[in-house]
Order: C-alpha cells, then sequence, then structure tokens
C-alpha cells in the first residue's frame, strides 16, 4: 500500500538499566526490539510504544499526544536506576510502511507487527504516499488498532486488540494484577472487531468495514 | 534517525523527590526474625530501599548488605544498622518493618503510610 507518516515521539533511553527499567513498567517482555504498552495500576493504556535496541540505547516511539503522559509516569519511577532520557522528536519524522522497503543507512527501519516502522532524520524525509483514509482501510483490513482511534486512556490492552503485547508469564509490571485476572477468569470485558459497515459506535470508520471495541460474550 | 544531537539536547527533565530524613519502626517480630538472621554478627546493614516496577509501580527490596554504593542514610534501631537510599526515602519515611508468620504469603512485611494502594502479593505498591 504505501507509507503513511506517524504523529510520533521518539525518546532515547540511555543507561545500564535501560531494559529492565522499561520491563518493570510496561506489558511485553522487554529484552530488544519489541512493541509494549504502559499501563495505569487499573490497567489503562498510557501508550502504546515501539522500542527500538540500538545497542547502545533505546529509542522509544509512542503516539506524540500520549508523550507528556508517559514522561510523568516513567520520570517518577526513575530511583537508584542508571537511566536518563533525551527527547529527539523534534529531530526526526516516524513512518509506517506496509511493506519491506529499502532505505539509506540514515534511516532506522524495524519491522513491527503494524508494518515497518521507519526512523528518519528531518534532512532525509521520506515521501508518505498514504492518506488519513488509505492507513485507515489498511487498519481496518489488519484488524490494526491506533492510537487515538481504539487505543485512548479509556481501554485496557486486552480490550482494544492488543492482547499479543500483554506477555503472558513475565515479571510483574504496572497493571499486571488486572490484566491477568481478566485473562485467567476470561472476563476482559470488551474486544476489538471489525464488521461491515454500518457499525454503531465504530472506532474507525471504513468504505466497506470498520473497526469497533464491543462487548466481549462469555467465553 | 538522528541522534547526533542527544548529547547537546537537553535531557527530559527527571524531577528528583526531596531527601527525607526517614523515621521508621521495627516490630517485635521482625526484631526477633532479624536477630536469627544477624546472629551475634552486627557489621552487617540491613538494607530497606524501593525499586520501580512491580504491579503498583514500587517495590520493597531488603536486602542484608555489608556495604552499598547506593547515597544511603544510616538508622541505628535497636542495635541494628538500618540503611535507606536517600532516592526513595519520600517513599519510605514512617514505614514499619514487621514479619508475618504464616505458611502463605509470610515474611517480612512493610507497612507504609505513604502508599495509596498495594498488590495482593504486599510487595509492590503505588
Amino acid at each position: 500500500m504505501g507509507i503513511f507518516q506517524l504523529d510520533a515521539y521518539v525518546l532515547i533511553i540511555r543507561g545500564k538499566d535501560r531494559l529492565s527499567f522499561i520491563d518493570g513498567l510496561s506489558t511485553n517482555k522487554v529484552d530488544g526490539d519489541c512493541s509494549t504498552v504502559f499501563t495505569t495500576t487499573t490497567a489503562k493504556i498510557i501508550d502504546l510504544v515501539d522500542v527500538i535496541d540500538m545497542g547502545e540505547f533505546i529509542a522509544i516511539v509512542g503516539h506524540m499526544p500520549f508523550k507528556e503522559s508517559l514522561i510523568q509516569h516513567i520520570s517518577k519511577r526513575v530511583l537508584n536506576q542508571d537511566i536518563s532520557i533525551v527527547d529527539i522528536s523534534a529531530n526526526n519524522s516516524v513512518y509506517l510502511s506496509t511493506e519491506d522497503i529499502e532505505v539509506d543507512g540514515n534511516i532506522t527501519k524495524r519491522k513491527t507487527w503494524r508494518g515497518w516502522l521507519l526512523v528518519a532524520p528531518n534532512s532525509e524525509p521520506l515521501e508518505a504516499n498514504m492518506s488519513e483514509d488509505d492507513f485507515s482501510e489498511y487498519r481496518i483490513k489488519n484488524m490494526i488498532p491506533h492510537q487515538g482511534y481504539e487505543i485512548t486512556s479509556n481501554v485496557h490492552p486486552l480490550a482494544c486488540g492488543l492482547g499479543d503485547l500483554v506477555h503472558e508469564s513475565k515479571g510483574c509490571y504496572i497493571g499486571q494484577e488486572i490484566l491477568v485476572r481478566m485473562r485467567s477468569r476470561g472476563r476482559q470485558g470488551k474486544e476489538l472487531v471489525r464488521l461491515a459497515n454500518p457499525v454503531e459506535g465504530a472506532t474507525t470508520t471504513g468504505a466497506s468495514h470498520s473497526l469497533a471495541i464491543v462487548r466481549k460474550k462469555r467465553d | 534517525m538522528d541522534c547526533n544531537t542527544c548529547d547537546v539536547t537537553p535531557a527530559v527533565v527527571i524531577n528528583k523527590p526531596e531527601v527525607v530524613q526517614v523515621a521508621l519502626t521495627i516490630s517485635d517480630k521482625a526484631k526477633e526474625m532479624l536477630d536469627s538472621a544477624f546472629g551475634d554478627d552486627r557489621s552487617h546493614a540491613l538494607l530497606v530501599g524501593v525499586l520501580s516496577g512491580g504491579c503498583s509501580g514500587y517495590m520493597y527490596d531488603l536486602q542484608i548488605v555489608e556495604s552499598t554504593e547506593q547515597d544511603c542514610q544510616e538508622l541505628k534501631i535497636d542495635g541494628f544498622r538500618v540503611l535507606v537510599p536517600n532516592a526513595s526515602s519520600h517513599l519510605l519515611d514512617g514505614i514499619e518493618i514487621d514479619y508475618v508468620d504464616r505458611l502463605m504469603g509470610g515474611g517480612f512485611k512493610i507497612n507504609n503510610p505513604n502508599a495509596s494502594s498495594s498488590c495482593g502479593c504486599g510487595e509492590s505498591f503505588a
């Protein structure tokens, strides 16, 4: 399909505790490149981020409108750890490509569950050839939730299609008790579905189908 | 990714909370258990710290140590050396170290007046 420019922030996290710090605060097992979700103590979403392991540091890429909430959430939990955080959002643009494309060496590319994530210096912008509608159709077809649409601070990860990013056996993290209880009791409340139009209460509306978060039937 | 400016871009401000002179107490049962753990050798200290993470955001960290690289305040309570890292002092002021004697979920417990909630296992708090 093409390339879509995301409204994204990029934070650089340095220090020897960088991976364990993010791992202890988010839903997925973080030991390298991955996508993970930061949640509150009531398991509501703060942000979905992609973690890019650059060797000496990690970059976390999230949704720009959620940046301040995330920074507030993580910065107050830096106690004795060796952690420093730098915001390089102003120097970079973030794209999502639906296909694997050749890119210049200065552009960081990672395959993610949503497609290929590309972080490009502003001096080397990519041509974003997907419109908002194209991106919505791609998301609807592939059941990909997105921040501001399905992924909001009102839902937990299991309700908006992010269940694959909730690790089943990792150690404790904020919100884990609630998510584990929902899973073990088969009571996650709501789920993300793709339905043929017209869809009442759709979170993303497409030409023929839409995404919606609906109450899940009991397992 | 343009990270050439990483070294000159100002770091995100991490608000370090004020260091608090910690007052803590140890229950009689906990003293008894610490007594048997330390024996006659009181050169070691009980490190009472906090780590980020856990189900509620912060986790207690209890260790018996000879020394630590962490910047700590040292308390003397009934003959026990207790070390409290300054970085987490604001979360530990007023706590009681207790010992719960039961088969499931027993062991040292922290009763913390600063905690607004805690997880089921009692090791994590917010």
